[in-house]
């Protein structure tokens, strides 16, 4: 057995005991990276500094110094979160040598938390996507079927824990890319409540949509992550006040009492296959278990894709509009004049989806449509919201499968956009009422593809979130 | 001679003096090497974040009271969208639908007839970084980008270039009055966009064009007679005139084309996601409406129930600098009309006779204070007085050394003045004469001697009265 | 609801991207299919909402306060600059104040 099956929480008690040393377990993990690097999961890797940090870490243990909780474990980050000295591409040929002038401050809370940064994971160019085929560095292929995506954009997280290059990784979330990717993979994923977590240097897709958040083997895992990196941040005016629990405290509670929203809008006739066998199987466990499940309505949901397209495009537009060719990243090589270097250097640098979101944006912020589209999209958003919150009147969280389909084959919806958004149905309305929401595996296709089933809980509610993902996984693995 | 009506508005930028610029904390200072004050979010970088300046919403909202605006209790920021090097993150965070102050007046006075112009809003945004040029291209330095400025937009109740410069004037004098920005126009302090048009009485408003480029109040002034008496003839010649933007060409003294409406921006504005909106409750404007300092017409008014005259008052509340100088040397010296009549003489003369336009008196309010103290005691005279403030004037120092040490102190001995005298009458009986023939210009003459005899120490009035007794 | 040729240039010129007249046709192609997803949000009543009362906030009293913090040196600022010159970032010489093609 290599400790690179064990669950981070697993590892750490064994570093603790001193059964192992944080050393060892960098040299496994690199040793893994370099088996599986046909996946292409990672974009860079930090060997030498992460030796060093293990070293350092071991001999404080060995003194008896006070360490943190992460201390010695090895993370990932994904590759739009800036870590100083070490590139940030967003696996943009536009950041392709773009090196980091300060530390994300998720990223500065694992490091003070002891966790040592392996490397950046690849994903969907600035995060604009659902299968990591929009990188510019290359496919990343799922761990589970080399043939199929690991979903995206955070495809390279959820691959690199999935494949066990890691004990933990850090993805980003807009309209799923967080737990879309954990579901295809087979890992957990968890995308907290919208200002849970900073977001200062987290290279920003949809400013009010974004979130940080942690892809990890268990539930607990996922816990233990959160409680490091959530606070809030004098850098950033989004995160919340909102003080940081236990997130571990009631994991074990189970769910006697609890009551789990069914939402009629997704458990329709759309929802099919083994996909649609897997969540009633999973909703049955949980009945038993001696949770109550409720049906519950949200009237305007399937609205909710249309209003991510609009505000993430616009925000995204805006966003992206600062890579000029000027201060840092690709400036073309020739130009005629400061104008052509703007087109010409953002031609040059941009991957088509890229191109075609920032496109869609600039259209719906134009003086013309902006009535039409981008302020109606923020009032939708509100009656979206409202029917969340009047929905979690009457139940404790809410149940979805996190996609409609298992991880789809590489290329199959590349040359239709409109295919490719559909994959974010369950996922997004999660983003657009700012709620957090956890992807857990329940079971797998005839094929061995992973089946991710996703609660959704109230604002600011991860702690119940854990606790009745735990319930079932605790329930499933002990079923083994 | 046209008929025209010209109508002007303003908008006019004013940097605040905070420590810190509008959403990060790198010093807010000018001057120093390019891109020394900068950090990941004034520099536009990947995953940087504003974070609003508490002192730049309490500054902005203080302009607001000392104009009479109204302030906004719900506030929101947006992002301005266009492409330009000085612009790093590609959009200006900035105020469209919800400003921090709307309304407001400025009252101008022009020969004696008043006039309030009314305001449109003042908003708060950050300023962007600056352009050199240079022989190999243009050098971006974002030093600047991110200080917090705010936008001043009068409505269009101007109808010449001395309203306008009138207004311009009176508004500098109360961002200084309020504290609010150190308004150096060679530092970038404050810039303005001039708005005008033209039309005939009964006809309804001109198209009007924007001029931009103004450096100086001089520049306004030109730029506005040029550029009306050219819509006037455009007009006149049966054209029309293009809604556009111009700038103004201080070498040639006239404006041209910069871009038309069709060239024109679409900004794309949208309530920035990154900033919260604003919640100014109605406590927090009153706290800030009771620390409003006095603007230029009450310290005026405070001047005159001391005993000055209005236009003294006036001429000493020209300028911040001028009062709160006044203001510190009563504080050492209580003599208000002795002070302003030596400040609007003697401190003005050497402050217009100056090369540059500071208006900085080099001398300690302390100082000065001492200077007067000894004048008003008689203990020297005027033109030592003078004399003395002409040294300090150089060189800032305690004038009671200068007048120990040099031994300048005037000679109110009378004894010793009465012989003194007593010598220049036995040697000047012609002059005796002329005195007494009731010629009162002789009497300067023996001033004038006896300065001579006592190294100019001699007290005038007291030779004068010796002089009236001695030759009786 | 259609993207005609002219409308796809203009938004062009506002993303600072350059296409070939096909890469356009097929853009305005892909774009027409985008667009009426998003049509969906037009069958929301809105009447109740107002964006005002429920933006998120934050009081006057409690934002950051006005304390110099250090600053980034001159090198990390201008480490990744594609050109620089004397500290500073170069450019072509810049024409107007908001550069137009």
């Amino acid at each position: 057995m290599s400790y690179l099956d064990l669950s981070l929480r697993e590892v750490r008690d064994l570093l603790v005991k001193g059964t192992v040393t944080s050393e060892e377990l960098v040299r496994e993990c690199f040793d893994k990276i370099k088996e599986t690097s046909d996946l292409n999961a990672l974009t860079s890797t930090y060997f030498d500094m992460a030796i060093n940090k293990a070293k350092e870490i071991d001999l404080a243990r060995k003194n008896g110094e006070q360490l943190g909780v992460l201390a010695g474990i090895p993370i990932v980050l994904k590759d739009n979160i800036n870590l100083v000295n070490t590139k940030t591409t967003c696996c943009s040929k536009f950041l392709e040598n773009f090196v980091s002038p300060y530390t994300a401050t998720c990223a500065s809370k694992l490091i003070n938390a002891g966790a040592i940064i392996i490397a950046k994971a690849n994903m969907d160019e600035f995060a604009m996507g659902s299968s990591t085929e929009t990188s510019a560095f290359g496919i990343c292929h799922n761990p589970i079927d080399k043939t199929c995506v690991p979903g995206g954009s955070s495809g390279g997280s959820a691959c690199a824990v999935a494949s066990k290059q890691c004990f933990g990784a850090l993805g980003t979330d807009t309209g799923g890319s967080i737990r879309e990717p954990a579901g295809f993979c087979g890992v957990v994923g968890l995308k907290p409540t919208y200002g849970r977590v900073s977001r200062f240097g987290v290279v920003a897709f949809a400013s009010s949509l974004d979130q940080v958040g942690p892809l990890t083997r268990t539930v607990e895992d996922s816990a233990i992550m959160l409680g490091v990196i959530a606070g809030s941040d004098e850098h950033d005016m989004t995160a919340s006040l909102e003080p940081v629990k236990d997130y571990t405290i009631d994991l074990d509670k189970g769910v006697k009492g609890l009551k789990i929203g069914v939402p009629k809008q997704f458990f329709n006739e759309q929802l099919k296959g083994e996909v649609r066998e897997a969540l009633i199987k999973a909703l049955d466990t949980y009945k038993a278990l001696g949770a109550e499940l409720v049906e519950i309505d949200l009237p305007s949901v399937d609205t909710a894709l249309a209003v991510y397209y609009i505000l993430s495009s616009a925000e995204a537009a805006s966003n992206l509009a600062r890579f000029d060719g000027v201060k840092y990243g690709v400036r073309a090589d020739k130009y005629e004049d400061l104008v052509d270097l703007y087109y010409k250097s953002r031609t040059q640098g941009f991957g088509s989806e890229v191109k075609r979101r920032i496109m869609l944006g600039n259209y719906v912020l134009s003086s013309g449509y902006f009535d039409a589209f981008y302020r109606k999209a923020k009032r939708v958003q509100l009656v979206i919201k409202k029917e969340f919150i009047e929905a979690f009147k009457i139940c404790d969280v809410i149940v979805s499968p996190t996609t409609a389909t298992p991880a789809f084959k590489i290329g199959e919806k590349m040359q239709d956009p409109v295919s490719m958004y559909l994959s974010d149905i369950y996922t997004v309305p999660v983003n657009i009422a700012g709620i957090p929401a956890i992807s857990i595996p329940c079971g797998k296709d005839k094929n061995g593809l992973p089946i991710g089933m996703q609660l959704l809980g109230k604002h600011f509610d991860e702690t119940t979130l854990f606790r009745v993902a735990n319930a079932y996984e605790k329930s499933t693995k002990e079923g083994k | 001679m046209s008929d025209y009506n010209v109508v002007i508005g303003l908008e006019v930028h004013s940097e605040l003096n905070t420590n810190t610029k509008c959403f990060c904390s790198c010093k807010n200072e000018f001057g120093d090497d390019p891109n020394t004050h900068c950090c990941p979010v004034c520099t536009g970088m990947p995953g940087a974040l504003p974070v609003l300046n508490r002192e730049a919403v309490k500054k902005a909202i203080t302009m607001g009271l000392a104009v009479g605006c109204s302030i906004n209790t719900h506030s929101v920021f947006e992002r301005k969208n266009y492409y330009y090097p000085d612009l790093p993150k590609a959009y200006q965070i900035s105020q469209l639908e919800y400003p921090l102050c709307v309304g407001g007046h400025i009252d101008i006075e022009i020969n004696g007839k008043k006039k309030s112009i009314r305001l449109n809003r003042i908003h708060l945004e950050e300023d962007a970084g600056k352009l050199i040029h240079d022989n190999e291209g243009t050098l971006v330095d974002y030093n600047r980008g991110g200080v917090p400025l705010i936008e001043i937009v009068s409505e269009p109740d101007m109808n010449s270039a001395e309203e306008a410069v009138a207004y311009l004037e009176k508004l500098r004098s109360t961002l200084l009055y309020v504290g609010v920005s150190q308004c150096k126009m060679q530092e970038g302090n404050i810039r303005f966009d001039v708005n005008i048009s033209v039309n005939k009485d009964g006809e309804p408003l001109g198209t009007r064009t924007e001029l931009k480029n103004l450096n100086s109040f001089r520049a306004v002034t030109r730029a506005v007679k040029y550029e009306s008496q050219r819509q006037m003839d455009v007009l006149d010649d049966g054209g029309k005139i293009i809604q556009e933007t111009r700038r103004w060409d201080d070498n040639l003294g006239k404006t041209f084309t910069m871009r038309t409406k069709e060239d024109s921006q679409d900004y794309r504005y949208f309530p920035d996601p990154d900033i919260l909106a604003i919640d100014v409750t109605d406590e927090y404007i009153e706290s800030i409406r009771k620390t409003l300092p006095k603007l230029a017409e009450q310290i005026a008014k405070d001047y005159v129930s001391k005993g000055l005259s209005i236009q003294d008052a006036e001429l000493l509340t020209l300028r911040k600098e001028y009062s709160s100088y006044f203001d510190e040397i009563l504080k050492y010296f209580d003599e208000p009309k002795f002070v302003c009549n030596w400040i609007t003489s003697e401190v003005f003369k050497r402050l217009n006779n100056q090369e540059s336009e500071d208006i900085t008196i080099p001398v300690s309010a302390e100082n000065m204070a001492k200077l007067l103290k000894m004048y008003k005691n008689s203990e020297i005279n005027q033109a030592v007085a003078r004399q003395v403030l002409d040294e300090i004037w150089q060189k800032d120092s305690d004038p009671t050394l200068i007048v120990e040490s040099k031994g300048l102190k005037q000679m109110n001995d009378t004894g010793a003045m009465e012989s003194v005298v007593q010598k220049i009458i036995d040697e000047n009986p012609k002059a005796v004469e002329e005195l007494k023939a009731g010629n009162q210009k002789s009497m300067s003459f023996f001033i004038g001697q006896a300065m001579r005899a006592t190294q100019g120490k001699a007290n005038p009035k007291l030779v004068t009265d010796i002089v009236n007794k001695l030759i009786k | 609801m259609a993207i005609d040729l002219n409308e796809a240039k203009k938004l062009a010129k506002l993303s600072r991207l350059e296409f070939t007249e096909d890469e356009l046709k097929k853009f305005a192609n892909e774009f027409e299919g985008i667009l009426s997803q998003v049509k969906a949000i037009d069958k929301v009543d809105v009447s109740k909402i107002d964006l005002k009362e429920s933006s998120a906030k934050i009081l006057a009293t409690k934002l950051r306060e006005d304390i110099v913090q250090a600053s980034f040196s001159q090198c990390q600022v201008i480490q990744n600059a594609p050109s620089k010159k004397d500290g500073a970032f170069l450019v072509p010489i810049t024409v107007d104040e908001e550069g137009c093609k």
